[in-house]
C-alpha cells in the first residue's frame, strides 16, 4: 500500500510546523536587501509537501473521480450550490481532497504575502477545486471559509470590491448554513471583518458597523480578546452609534467597555510602577485605556443633552415649552418597549458580565432629557466621567487633550444651561465655563497650540456675550421701567468687552507674522473669521457710554467692521454663501449706522 | 513591454509638465498624474538643461524653511521614498554635493555669525531620535539607552519628547559628527533588537533660540524655533508594515489581522459624523503625527520630499510613493471652530435695526431743522433699503427693460453706452448742457433717416419747435449726406438757419427746435479732409462754400460741446438780421466815443489841478526845497496818471461785463420769446413775441458810473 505510514505523515506534519514557522516567525527577521528570505523557503517546504502528498495519494486508486471532474472555474457569488456534491467531506478521498486543498491554500497565502499576486490567487483557485471535490464537513469547513477570506482580500486589493465582496458573502453563507453541524470557527470571525472591511470600502457604513459588532460579539463569544483593545474598540463603535442619534446601542458599546476593560486588573499602584517598567508601562496602559473610555463616555453625555436641547429650541435657541409638553406626552412607555426589542440583537457579553453590564447601563438614560432634572442627571454622569479622565489627562504632559477634555466639560455646562430656568442659575453655568477656559487659553504657547487657542477665544467671546445678553434680561426683568443702574451699566460693559476682547484676538490669530491680516481666508476661518467681524460690530455698539466722543468712537468701530463683511463679500463674492444672513444685516447696519452717527455728531454740536 | 514604459514616462514626461509626475501601470493602459509643487529631474548629471542640483533643491525648500525658522516659527522637511530612489542624497548627499541637511546647517550659522552681536545672541541645539514601533529612543543618549522615551506636551514648550538630549552645536562639522553618531547608534540597537532601520523614523531637529537684550532697560525675550528633518521609514516597508500611520493607506485594502479592527472602527465614527457631531476617538494618530502636528498647521512651513527611482521595476513602490505624498500634501491640522448658533443675535439686531427707520421716521416729523435734510435723505434711503433686494433687481430690470424699448421706438442705439463705440458708423449724438446727459444718446442714421414728433418718424423728438415732420437726413451712395427741413421747422446747422438742402460734414452741429441740439458724426466726411482737396483740385481757387468752415475750427471736430454749439446759434442769430445787434452796437460806438471824451476832459481836469498847485509853490524856496518839493510834485503826477489808467480799465471791463451780460440777457429772451411764439403758433394765436430793448434815455451815457445794466432799468422788456 502506497498509503501514508504514520511516520511518514508526522515528517509531512513537521515539515509543515517548520514551514508555518519559517513563514509567520522567521520571516520578521528578514533582512531589507532580501525581505522575503524565509517565505521562499517556506514555499520550497510547502511544494515539497505537496508533493508527497499527491504522489502518495494518487496510488490509492482514487484517480478516476479528481481528474475527470470539469475543469471549470468556481466564481463565488454566481453558483452557491455546489457545496454537499462528491465525496463526502469526511471519507478518505474528501480527506485527500482537503489536504491538498489545504496545501494550495497555504501557497497561495505563501504567493501573495511575497507579492506574485497572480500565482497566489491561481494556488487558492485550486483549493477551491479540491474543495470542491467534497462535501463541506467539520473538518473542511474552516478551510472553506479561509479561502474565500483569502481571495476577497486579493481581489479588494485589486480595487474590485464587488468580487471580493461576492466570496465574502458567500464564505458567510457557507458558515451560516453549517454553522448547526460544526463548532464555532474563527475563520467566520474575520469573514465579519473582512466583510466589514468591504462594506466600509463600499461605502455601506450602516452595515460595515453591524459587521464590526458581530466581530466584537464573535470575540467575546470565543473568548479570543485582548481586554483593553477589546474595550476600546467597544468604545470607539459607541461613538458612531452617538453620531448617528442611536443611543441605546451607544450606551451598551460603553457599558460593555467599562466592564471589559475592568477585566484588564487592578491599576498596579504608583509604588508598583516604580519598581519595574513592566509595572509602569502596565500602569500607563490601563489607566490611559480607562481614561479613553471615560472620555468617550463624556461624549454620550454631552451628545444626548445636545441633541436633546436642539429638539426642544425654538426658532432662537430658547426652550420651546409645548414642544417640551408634546414630546413628555409621547414618551409614554412605548420607547422602552421598543428599546428591548432592539437590544436583544446586539447584546454584548457572558453570562459573568451581562449582569455587570446590565447595572452600568441603568445607570443613566439613553432617552432625550426633556427637563432640567433629567438633563442634570445626564450632566452630573458627564461630569463624573470628566474628572475620571483629567486624572490620566492631566494638563501637564497632555495639554491637548486635557483642554479638549475641558471643552467637553464646558459644552456640558452649556447644554444644561439650556434647560435652566432661573437666568442667575443659568448665567452662573456660563460663569463657570469661563474660569475653566479662561486661564488656560491666556497661558497657552500661541504658536504650539494656535489652532486650539482659536476654538477657545471663539469659545470665550461667545460665552461672555451669553452672559452679557442674560445680565441685561435679568436687569430689565427687575426694573422694568427705572434705568439700568450703575453696577449693572459697569457689569454689561465689562462683559460685553471681553466678548468683543476675545473675538479680536481670535481675529488677530489670523494675522500674518507681520501682523497683516489675510486678504484672503482660508476655507476653514472663512466664516469665523466674518462672524467674528459681524459679532464685533454688534458688541461695540451695544457698549452702553455716557460720552458722546467715546460713544461715536464706537460707533465708528461698529461700521468699520460691518463696513468689513460686506467688502470682503464684494470682493470675494464666494465668500456670500458662508454668512448669507451676517452679510445681509451687515448692509444693512452700513446704510443705517452713518446716520445714527451723524445724528449724534448734530447732537454734540447743538450741545457744544 | 509596459513595464518598460514606466521608465521612459520617467525620464520624458517629468519635463513636459514641470510639476507633475506621470506614471503609467503596467496592469491598466492608463497614464497617471500626480500634480507636486516642485519636481526635480535629478537622474543624469551630463544633462546639463534638465539636472536639478543639490543647489536648486535647497534654493526652492530649504530656503524659505530657514527664514521661517529666523522668525521664529518652527519648519519640518519629510523625506519620504523607497531605499535606493536616493532619499539620503538628497538629505544628506556626498563630499561633493552636499544635500539639504548640509546646506540648511551652513546657511544657519553663516546667518547666525552674521546677525549676532551684543543684543542679539542664538544658541543652536541639536536632538536626534527613532520611533520605532511607536517608541521613541533617543539616539545622541552617550549610554545608548535603550528605554523608551515619553512623548509629553507642555502648555509653553509644546510637544516634546520627555528626558531626549539637547546638545549644544556651534558649527555645522558639530551637527555632521552627532548626526553620525545616531545613525551608528540607530544601526547598534537595530542589529542588537533584530530590528530594521528601514522600519524606523528617525527625526533630526535643530533648535534656535535667540535671544534680544535690550541693553538700555537689561530686559531680554526669546524667541524658539525648530526645525524638524524627518527621514519616514522606506517606503516598501511602510506599505507592508503599516507603520506610516493607518490613516495614509491605500483606501481598498483589506487588513487581515484583527488588531487593526479598531482602525476600521474609527474609520466608521469619522465617516459618519455629521457636522457638530463632537466624538471621541481613541485611535490617535501616530507617535511621528502627534510629535509634529504643530508643523501641520498654522504658520509652520512643512515640505516633504519624497523621491523615486525610474527603474523599471520599482514602479509599485513608485507608484505608492507618489500616493502617498500626494495624500501627505493633504493633511492640514483642521481644527475647526464650533461656532454657537447665533440666531438670537441676528433677531436682535434686526430689532435694532427695524428701531434705526423707526427713529428716523419720528425725527423727521419733528422736523427738526438741521437735521431735516439728512433725514429726507435717510428716508430715502430706508425705503430703498425696506425694498428687499430680489424685489430691487427685479424692479430695475422691469425699468430697464421698459426704458430699453422706449428708447429703441424712438430710434436711439441700444447697443453702445455712448459714442465711443460705433465710431466708424454715421450717428447723431445729444449735446446737453448737463455733463450727465451730454453725448448720452445715439442715433445711427440709415439710408433715410426720417426726424419728427410723430410716432412714424425714425427719430422721435419731442418739445417746442419740433414739428410732426420736422426734416429729413439721407445717406447718399455716393457718401454724400444731406439734410432737408421740413417747411417751417426750425433748424440750424452750425448755428445757421436752414430752409433748403444741405450738405453734411463730420462734426456738424445741429439744432432742431428750440432745444435739441445734436452733433453728427459722419468719419468719413471730414470737413478738413474735404478741404485739402478742394485745394488739390483748384489751388488758386479760394473755393469757400456756404456752408464750410476754415480748417482750423474743424480740426476740433470731437470738441464741439452743447455750449458751442448753442454759442455758435445765438452769435449768428444776432450777427444776421437781429435789430437788436444794432442797438449793442450803437451802444458799443457811443461807450467808445464817450470813452474818449471823458479821457480828454479827465485829462484837462488834472491839468488844471497842476497848474494850480504850481501857483502855490512860492518861488522863495530854497533850491534844496525846491528839489524836494519837486520830487514832492511828482508823486501827485504819478498817481493822477495810474489812477486815470486804472480807472479806464476798470471802466473797460465794466463795460465788457455789461455787454456781455446785456447778450446773455437778450439771447436769454429771445430763446423765451421763440418758445413763446412755437407756443402761440399751435394754439392758433397771431400773436408775435419779439425783443425790445428798452434803455432810458438818461442812462444812455455810457460813462455814468452806475452798476452795469441794472435789473430794473436796463431789463429788455417783453412785449
Amino acid at each position: 500500500m502506497a498509503s501514508l505510514s504514520s511516520a511518514e505523515w508526522r515528517a509531512l506534519c513537521d515539515k509543515f510546523t517548520t514551514a508555518q514557522n519559517l513563514s509567520e516567525v522567521e520571516s520578521r527577521k528578514d533582512p531589507a536587501n532580501d525581505p522575503f528570505r524565509s517565505k521562499y523557503k517556506a514555499r520550497e517546504l510547502l511544494r515539497e509537501i505537496y508533493c508527497a502528498l499527491k504522489s502518495f495519494e494518487t496510488t490509492e486508486g482514487e484517480n478516476e473521480s479528481g481528474d475527470q471532474r470539469p475543469t471549470e472555474q468556481p466564481v463565488d457569488g454566481e453558483r452557491e450550490d455546489g457545496f454537499g456534491r462528491g465525496f463526502n467531506g469526511d471519507s478518505p478521498a474528501g480527506l485527500r481532497a482537503a489536504k491538498l486543498g489545504a496545501v494550495e491554500y497555504y501557497l497561495g497565502v505563501n504567493h501573495i504575502e511575497t507579492e506574485e499576486l497572480s500565482a497566489g490567487q491561481e494556488h487558492l483557485m485550486n483549493c477551491m477545486k479540491q474543495l470542491e471535490k467534497c462535501s463541506v464537513s467539520s473538518e473542511n469547513v474552516s478551510l472553506y471559509i479561509h479561502v474565500r477570506n483569502q481571495l476577497g482580500i486579493l481581489w479588494a486589493g485589486r480595487d474590485e470590491t464587488e468580487k471580493a465582496q461576492g466570496f465574502l458573502e458567500t464564505a458567510e453563507s457557507i458558515y451560516q448554513r453549517y454553522m448547526k453541524e460544526v463548532s464555532l470557527v474563527l475563520a467566520y470571525t474575520h469573514t465579519m471583518y473582512y466583510l466589514a472591511q468591504v462594506y466600509k470600502n463600499l461605502g455601506e457604513i450602516e452595515r460595515a458597523a453591524t459587521y464590526c459588532h458581530s466581530t466584537l460579539q464573535r470575540q467575546l463569544l470565543l473568548n479570543q480578546y485582548n481586554p483593553l483593545e477589546w474595550a476600546l474598540n467597544a468604545a470607539t463603535l459607541s461613538q458612531y452609534y452617538i453620531t448617528k442619534g442611536r443611543y441605546m446601542e451607544g450606551r451598551h458599546c460603553l457599558s460593555a467597555a467599562t466592564v471589559i476593560a475592568g477585566l484588564a486588573g487592578e491599576v498596579p499602584s504608583e509604588a508598583a510602577a516604580q519598581e519595574s517598567e513592566t509595572e509602569r508601562e502596565r500602569r500607563d496602559q490601563l489607566r490611559q485605556k480607562r481614561a479613553e473610555i471615560a472620555r468617550c463616555w463624556i461624549k454620550y453625555c454631552l451628545n444626548l443633552l445636545q441633541d436633546a436641547e436642539k429638539l426642544l429650541q425654538d426658532n432662537i435657541g430658547e426652550l420651546d415649552t409645548e414642544r417640551q409638553e408634546e414630546l413628555k406626552r409621547a414618551r409614554r412607555g412605548e420607547e422602552e418597549a421598543e428599546e428591548k426589542d432592539r437590544k436583544s440583537a446586539l447584546l454584548f457579553g457572558s453570562e459573568d458580565t451581562f449582569d455587570s453590564i446590565a447595572s452600568l447601563e441603568e445607570k443613566v438614560r439613553c432617552l432625550f432629557p426633556l427637563d432640567f432634572t433629567e438633563a442634570r442627571a445626564v450632566f452630573l454622569v458627564g461630569q463624573t466621567y470628566v474628572t475620571q479622565a483629567k486624572e490620566y489627562f492631566e494638563i501637564d504632559g497632555y495639554v491637548t487633550d486635557h483642554i479638549e477634555i475641558l471643552q467637553d466639560h464646558s459644552a456640558l455646562f452649556k447644554a444644561l444651561a439650556f434647560f435652566e430656568e432661573d437666568l442667575e442659575r443659568r448665567c452662573k453655568m456660563h460663569k463657570r465655563r469661563i474660569d475653566m477656559l479662561e486661564p488656560i487659553c491666556n497661558d497657552l504657547n500661541a504658536q504650539y497650540y494656535l489652532l486650539i487657542r482659536r476654538q477657545l477665544m471663539f469659545e470665550l467671546a461667545e460665552t461672555y456675550n451669553e452672559m452679557m445678553d442674560l445680565k441685561l434680561s435679568l436687569a430689565n426683568r427687575q426694573a422694568d421701567t427705572q434705568p439700568l443702574d450703575n453696577h449693572t451699566i459697569k457689569k454689561f460693559n465689562h462683559l460685553c468687552s471681553s466678548s468683543a476682547k476675545y473675538f479680536q484676538m481670535f481675529l488677530d490669530s489670523l494675522c500674518s507674522p507681520e501682523g497683516k491680516f489675510p486678504e484672503r481666508l482660508e476655507e476653514e476661518v472663512l466664516r469665523p473669521a466674518l462672524v467674528a467681524r459681524f459679532r464685533v460690530a454688534r458688541l461695540h455698539s451695544r457698549l452702553i457710554c455716557s460720552v458722546p466722543s467715546a460713544q461715536l468712537d464706537n460707533l465708528n468701530k461698529s461700521l468699520d467692521n460691518y463696513k468689513y463683511v460686506v467688502e470682503y463679500c464684494e470682493a470675494h463674492p464666494e465668500a456670500v454663501a458662508a454668512v448669507e444672513t451676517e452679510l445681509e444685516l451687515s448692509q444693512e447696519m452700513v446704510g443705517l449706522l452713518p446716520i445714527k452717527i451723524n445724528r449724534l455728531k448734530a447732537r454734540m454740536a447743538t450741545n457744544n | 513591454i509596459c513595464e518598460e514604459e514606466v521608465g521612459a514616462a520617467q525620464q520624458m514626461r517629468p519635463m513636459l509638465f514641470p510639476r507633475d509626475v506621470c506614471v503609467f501601470l503596467p496592469d491598466l493602459p492608463l497614464l497617471q498624474v500626480f500634480a507636486f509643487d516642485h519636481c526635480f529631474w535629478s537622474i543624469d548629471e551630463s544633462n546639463v538643461p534638465k539636472y536639478a542640483g543639490q543647489e536648486v533643491v535647497f534654493k526652492c525648500l530649504g530656503e524659505g524653511i530657514l527664514e521661517n525658522a529666523f522668525q521664529g516659527y518652527n519648519a519640518c522637511i519629510f523625506a519620504y521614498g523607497q531605499t535606493g530612489s536616493g532619499k539620503s542624497f538628497s538629505m544628506m548627499g556626498n563630499g561633493e554635493q552636499p544635500g539639504l541637511i548640509p546646506r540648511l546647517c551652513c546657511s544657519l550659522f553663516e546667518r547666525v555669525h552674521r546677525e549676532e552681536n551684543e543684543a542679539h545672541t542664538f544658541k543652536v541645539e541639536v536632538s536626534y531620535m527613532e520611533i520605532y514601533n511607536e517608541k521613541v529612543r533617543d539616539l545622541l543618549d552617550p549610554k545608548g539607552s535603550r528605554q523608551s522615551l515619553k512623548v509629553r506636551e507642555h502648555k509653553v514648550l509644546g510637544p516634546y519628547v520627555d528626558g531626549l538630549s539637547q546638545l549644544a552645536v556651534t558649527s555645522f562639522e558639530d551637527i555632521e559628527v552627532l548626526m553620525s553618531e545616531g545613525n551608528k547608534s540607530r544601526t547598534v540597537a537595530a542589529t542588537n533588537m533584530n530590528e530594521e532601520s528601514s522600519r524606523s523614523h528617525a527625526v533630526f531637529s535643530i533648535i534656535v533660540t535667540q535671544t534680544l537684550y535690550d541693553l538700555q532697560s537689561g530686559n531680554s525675550g526669546e524667541k524658539v524655533s525648530k526645525m524638524s528633518l524627518v527621514d519616514l521609514a522606506g517606503s516598501e516597508r511602510v506599505s507592508k508594515t503599516g507603520a506610516a500611520g493607518e490613516r495614509l493607506k491605500e483606501g481598498s485594502n483589506i487588513n487581515k489581522s484583527l488588531t487593526t479592527l479598531g482602525c476600521v472602527i474609527s474609520a466608521l465614527a469619522d465617516q459618519s459624523a455629521g457636522k457638530g457631531k463632537a466624538k471621541f476617538v481613541p485611535y490617535r494618530d501616530s507617535v511621528l503625527t502627534w510629535l509634529l502636528k504643530d508643523n501641520l498647521g498654522g504658520n509652520s512651513k512643512t515640505a516633504m520630499i519624497a523621491t523615486v527611482s525610474p527603474a523599471a521595476d520599482n514602479y509599485e513602490e513608485t507608484l505608492s510613493t507618489l500616493r502617498y505624498a500626494d495624500r501627505a500634501k493633504r493633511i492640514v491640522n483642521h481644527a475647526v471652530v464650533n461656532e454657537d448658533p447665533n440666531a438670537r443675535i441676528i433677531r436682535e439686531l434686526r430689532e435694532e435695526v427695524e428701531k434705526l427707520k423707526v427713529q428716523l421716521c419720528q425725527a423727521e416729523s419733528m422736523k427738526a431743522p438741521e437735521l431735516q435734510e439728512k433725514l429726507q435723505e435717510s428716508e430715502k434711503l430706508i425705503q430703498e433699503m425696506t425694498v428687499t433686494w430680489e424685489e430691487k433687481l427685479r424692479k430695475t430690470e422691469e425699468i430697464a427693460t421698459e426704458r430699453q424699448k422706449q428708447l429703441e421706438s424712438m430710434g436711439i442705439s441700444l447697443e453702445t453706452s455712448g459714442i465711443k463705440v460705433g465710431e466708424d458708423k454715421c450717428f447723431l449724438v445729444n449735446l446737453n448742457a448737463d455733463p450727465a446727459l451730454n453725448e448720452l444718446l445715439v442715433y445711427y442714421l440709415k439710408e433715410h433717416t426720417r426726424v419728427g414728433a410723430d410716432t412714424s418718424q425714425d427719430i422721435q423728438l419731442f418739445g417746442i419747435g419740433i414739428q410732426p415732420e420736422h426734416c429729413v437726413l439721407e445717406l447718399c451712395p455716393d457718401g454724400d449726406v444731406t439734410l432737408m427741413p421740413m417747411e417751417n421747422a426750425r433748424t440750424c446747422v452750425n448755428g445757421t438757419m436752414i430752409d433748403c438742402l444741405v450738405h453734411l460734414w463730420h462734426g456738424d452741429r445741429i439744432l432742431w427746435g428750440n432745444n435739441h441740439f445734436f452733433r453728427i458724426n459722419l468719419p468719413k466726411r471730414k470737413r478738413r479732409d474735404r478741404l485739402k482737396e478742394l485745394e488739390r483740385a483748384s489751388p488758386r481757387e479760394s473755393f469757400v462754400e456756404a456752408d464750410v468752415e476754415t480748417a482750423s475750427e474743424a480740426s476740433s471736430e470731437q470738441d464741439y460741446s452743447y455750449e458751442f454749439a448753442q454759442m455758435e446759434v445765438i452769435m449768428k442769430t444776432l450777427g444776421n438780421n437781429d435789430p437788436m445787434q444794432n442797438v449793442v452796437q450803437v451802444l458799443e460806438k457811443q461807450y467808445l466815443e464817450e470813452k474818449r471824451m471823458a479821457l480828454e476832459e479827465q485829462r484837462m481836469m488834472y491839468e488844471r489841478e497842476l497848474e494850480s498847485l504850481r501857483q502855490q509853490l512860492s518861488p522863495e524856496k530854497t533850491p534844496q526845497h525846491h528839489r524836494s518839493s519837486s520830487d514832492r510834485l511828482t508823486f501827485p503826477m504819478h498817481t493822477s496818471h495810474s489812477k486815470l489808467r486804472l480807472w479806464t480799465e476798470e471802466r473797460d471791463e465794466l463795460f465788457r461785463q455789461s455787454l456781455s451780460r446785456l447778450r446773455e440777457q437778450v439771447v436769454k429772451a429771445n430763446t423765451l420769446v421763440r418758445e413763446a411764439n412755437f407756443l402761440a403758433e399751435e394754439m392758433n394765436k397771431l400773436t408775435d413775441y419779439q425783443v425790445t430793448l428798452q434803455i432810458p434815455a438818461a442812462n444812455l451815457s455810457a460813462n455814468r458810473k452806475v452798476r452795469p445794466l441794472d435789473h430794473t432799468s436796463n431789463h429788455p422788456i417783453l412785449k
